[in-house]
């Protein structure tokens, strides 16, 4: 299979007034297209740090970086821009939708960066994945008018509606009952199955973590 | 005291361009507050003072606006005749301000002679500190008796004397200090009754009919523009202006109670009431952005306040800590006001300006005092609107969408 | 739906706050055109004209509550944007020529104003600069967002 992450950090830093705190010392990810891994480990590893290196939010940590074949490092923040709007497709917690959009607002948001002439949208697209994901009835509505398990479902459609290459999902179930974190897990991996799409779990939850294909366990540096 | 401490340090500290903008906000309504109170207040008190003139039967005398002056046509025997027709058939009140004289004293403020008649000393009833009333029956070349103002009174306390060199009718004259008036005795000016000329560098000299047929020409055509008719009619004041007419060639008015009454009804509350007016306004909009800024606070703090609510925090707690709170806001300015004004009550001092310096506790007057507990009662009025307004957008919000903001 | 961080109420809150500043400005210069004849309110306005410029000053401060609020009010927005491909440049860009639009539409229309009562064109430039400058000010803290 075709690899699409090469990622090979030395160092990743975080500095305070008193204190420097270091995570993910020579830590090395290589990821081949259509597979799914889990990033699990204690709070404060580096899970979610990770997670934003890889989707291209974070460049300030020691290493090389090289996604679909091309070095991150040397690309410009407009082009890295692009290739979160059209290859990776962040799922995070339900806190991460604008409370002054509508849900239908929210979930097309990626749309409004896309240009012309990238990757062609149909207004089936989005019907379709939101008859797939069952929040037709909540479209009008904004978030904070929604349950928890909904707007996970919505952050979960933006975060598809693009069909990214890459799925990024940060704690996506951390807050669902039982049945909604079956229904955003199945989701995930319906999608990983119809088009091939990467998918990055980081999770507290062992159970999903051992149905993602690899289960990489995060350690504190020393 | 923990909990205030707390939100103070770790709430509103931490939002602080909030609290700054609600200090600039709450200076803005204090600043405009007491210089309008002030001035609402500074009228009152001229008003009040008017009353010892303008009692039923006195005139007080004006030069008719229209009137044309020619200082070369006006000689010392048209003044000398008229006030020979005012002792014959009047009683009157007369009085002049501003004649400044060289008088050394420890403050170096320089020296105002007022001078004023038994009529008018009477009318104006002043109270003194120290010593005995002005007398009026004195001879030219004898010490003459007078009254001085608190300030002058450390140089020259009572029973000294005063060496000048008068002006009024250029000669060299002792006066005796008899009294000392009370600190921040005032005359305001009867055609800008908010505005006052204080005592407390001025010498009271006392005037008899023998001073003025003996004065210079300035000094009795000076107290004919205020002077006030004492118990007379329309038709004496008429006799009267014509003796003006012919021996100075002036027109003078001469306004009876209710006239002086109409005249302050009509000019002075329709300043007034203008002044309210604006004020109300400014005031209206300032309170209106001030509750704009304390809902912002309560966006950008909502999850502080609920975190707060969720783990104890009562409303009637948090409702006293945001009184608490504005009341330190509240205070600040008062603080900043109250500097504001001594500084420039100060500055009087420091520009050695003698009509307008003043005694007062803190370096503020009683006007003044009265102004910031007018400030203090808006700020009351403001605070409980704001801290209201915030507690109610607070409860409508449930604690546990705060939480999650 | 645009990329703006604007949605109608900031740019009606906005609007207001930038009229409040001109309109207490135009009022000072009003008032010195008005030939008063009553010593009480001469010397009344007097004492608010003596401190005309450090007054609208301060009171543009609330032009600074507006910046402060609405960013403080957008990191969501801003980090959900970042996320599905916008730049926290561009963000910052469109920040600041939203605000100066709306300001341009506000000074023009106190341009009017002024021209409508002869007032001076440029009494109100150096609320510009002072705004200009608070925009620029609070544009640079959008790029506070970049990184998480």
């Amino acid at each position: 299979m075709t690899k699409i992450i090469d990622l090979s950090i030395k160092e990743k830093t975080y500095k305070s007034k008193n204190s420097q705190l270091s995570i993910l010392n020579n830590f090395n990810l290589e990821v081949a297209a259509g597979e799914k891994i889990a990033i699990v480990g204690e709070s404060g590893v580096g899970k979610s740090s990770l997670l934003n290196i890889i989707g291209l939010i974070d460049r300030n940590y020691v290493g090389a970086y090289t996604l679909f074949g091309s070095i991150t490092n040397s690309l410009h923040t407009s082009e890295l821009a692009q290739w979160r709007n059209q290859k990776i497709g962040f799922v995070l917690q339900e806190s991460a939708l604008i409370n002054s959009l509508t849900i239908e607002d929210n979930i097309k948001l990626p749309l409004l960066y896309a240009g012309s002439g990238k990757k062609e949208f149909k207004a089936e697209d989005f019907e379709s994945v939101v008859d797939a994901i069952g929040i037709k009835p909540i479209l009008k509505k904004k978030p904070l008018e929604c349950s928890g398990g909904e707007k996970a479902r919505a952050v979960f459609a933006r975060g598809v509606i693009m069909k990214p290459q890459i799925i990024l999902a940060d704690e996506p179930t951390a807050s669902l009952d039982v049945e909604n974190k079956e229904r955003i897990v199945t989701l995930l991996f319906k999608m990983n199955k119809k088009f091939s799409t990467t998918i990055i779990t980081v999770t507290h939850d062992l159970e999903i973590a051992n149905r993602h294909d690899r289960v990489i366990h995060l350690e504190r540096s020393k | 005291m923990k909990v205030f401490k707390y939100f103070i340090s770790k709430i509103f500290l931490r939002k602080a361009v909030l609290g700054i903008s609600m200090i600039l906000l709450l200076c803005m309504a204090n600043y405009i507050t007491f210089t309008s109170s002030r001035s609402i207040l500074s009228t009152y008190q001229g008003y009040q003072e008017t009353k010892y003139i303008n009692q039923e039967g006195n005139y007080i005398a004006n030069l008719d606006p229209d009137s044309h002056m020619d200082m070369g046509l006006i000689n010392e025997n048209g003044t000398q005749a008229v006030y020979s027709y005012l002792n014959s058939y009047y009683n009157y009140a007369f009085y002049v301000d501003g004649f400044i004289v060289s008088v050394p004293n420890v403050d170096d403020m320089e020296v105002h002679l007022s001078y004023m008649n038994e009529e008018y000393y009477k009318l104006k009833q002043f109270e003194l500190l120290q010593g005995v009333d002005l007398g009026f029956d004195y001879q030219l070349d004898d010490e003459i008796p007078v009254l001085v103002g608190k300030g002058l009174s450390k140089t020259y306390p009572v029973g000294s004397t005063i060496r000048i060199e008068e002006s009024a009718i250029g000669l060299p004259i002792t006066l005796k200090v008899k009294g000392v008036l009370k600190q921040n005795a005032y005359h305001s000016n009867y055609y800008a009754l908010n505005s006052k000329t204080y005592y407390n560098f001025s010498i009271f000299f006392p005037v008899n009919k023998d001073f003025i047929n003996h004065a210079n020409i300035d000094l009795q055509l000076n107290g004919l523009m205020d002077i006030t008719i004492l118990q007379t009619s329309e038709e004496g004041v008429a006799d009267l202006s014509e003796v003006l007419k012919d021996n100075l060639g002036l027109d003078f008015n001469f306004f009876s109670q209710k006239e002086n009454y109409d005249y302050f009804n009509e000019y002075y509350l329709h300043s007034l009431k203008i002044m309210a007016i604006i004020t109300f306004v400014l005031l209206a909009v300032i309170t209106c952005i001030s509750v704009w800024n304390a809902l912002v606070s309560v966006r950008l703090m909502l999850k502080d306040f609920t975190i707060n609510l969720l783990v104890g925090l009562s409303y009637s707690k948090l409702r006293k800590i945001f009184y608490i709170y504005f009341g330190i806001l509240s205070f600040i300015n008062l603080a900043v006001v109250f500097i504001f004004t001594a500084f420039n009550r100060y500055g009087c001092w420091i520009r050695k300006d003698a009509t307008f310096v003043t005694y007062g506790l803190f370096g503020l007057i009683g006007m003044d005092w009265l102004a910031l507990l007018v400030v203090v009662l808006l700020n009351i009025i403001i605070g409980i609107m704001i801290v209201e307004t915030m507690l109610r957008k607070i409860k409508r919000i449930p604690i546990s969408l705060g939480v999650l903001q | 739906m645009k990329k703006s961080l604007f949605r109608p109420a900031d740019i009606l809150e906005l609007s207001a706050v930038y009229i409040l500043c001109f309109s207490l400005n135009f009022a000072f210069d009003y008032v010195k055109t008005i030939d008063l004849d009553s010593y009480i309110l001469k010397s009344y306005f007097r004492s608010f004209l003596e401190y005309q410029l450090l007054i609208v000053i301060l009171f543009t401060f609330i032009v600074v509550v507006f910046h402060y609020q609405m960013l403080c009010g957008k990191k969501a927005e801003v980090f959900c944007r970042i996320l599905v491909g916008d730049t926290a440049f561009h963000i910052t860009i469109r920040y600041a020529m939203d605000c100066l639009l709306v300001l341009m539409f506000v000074y023009l229309l106190s341009t009017l104003v002024n021209v409508y009562w002869n007032f001076s064109l440029i009494s109100n430039l150096h609320l510009v600069a002072i705004f200009i400058t608070y925009i620029l000010i609070s544009a640079w803290q959008v790029r506070k967002y970049e990184s998480f």
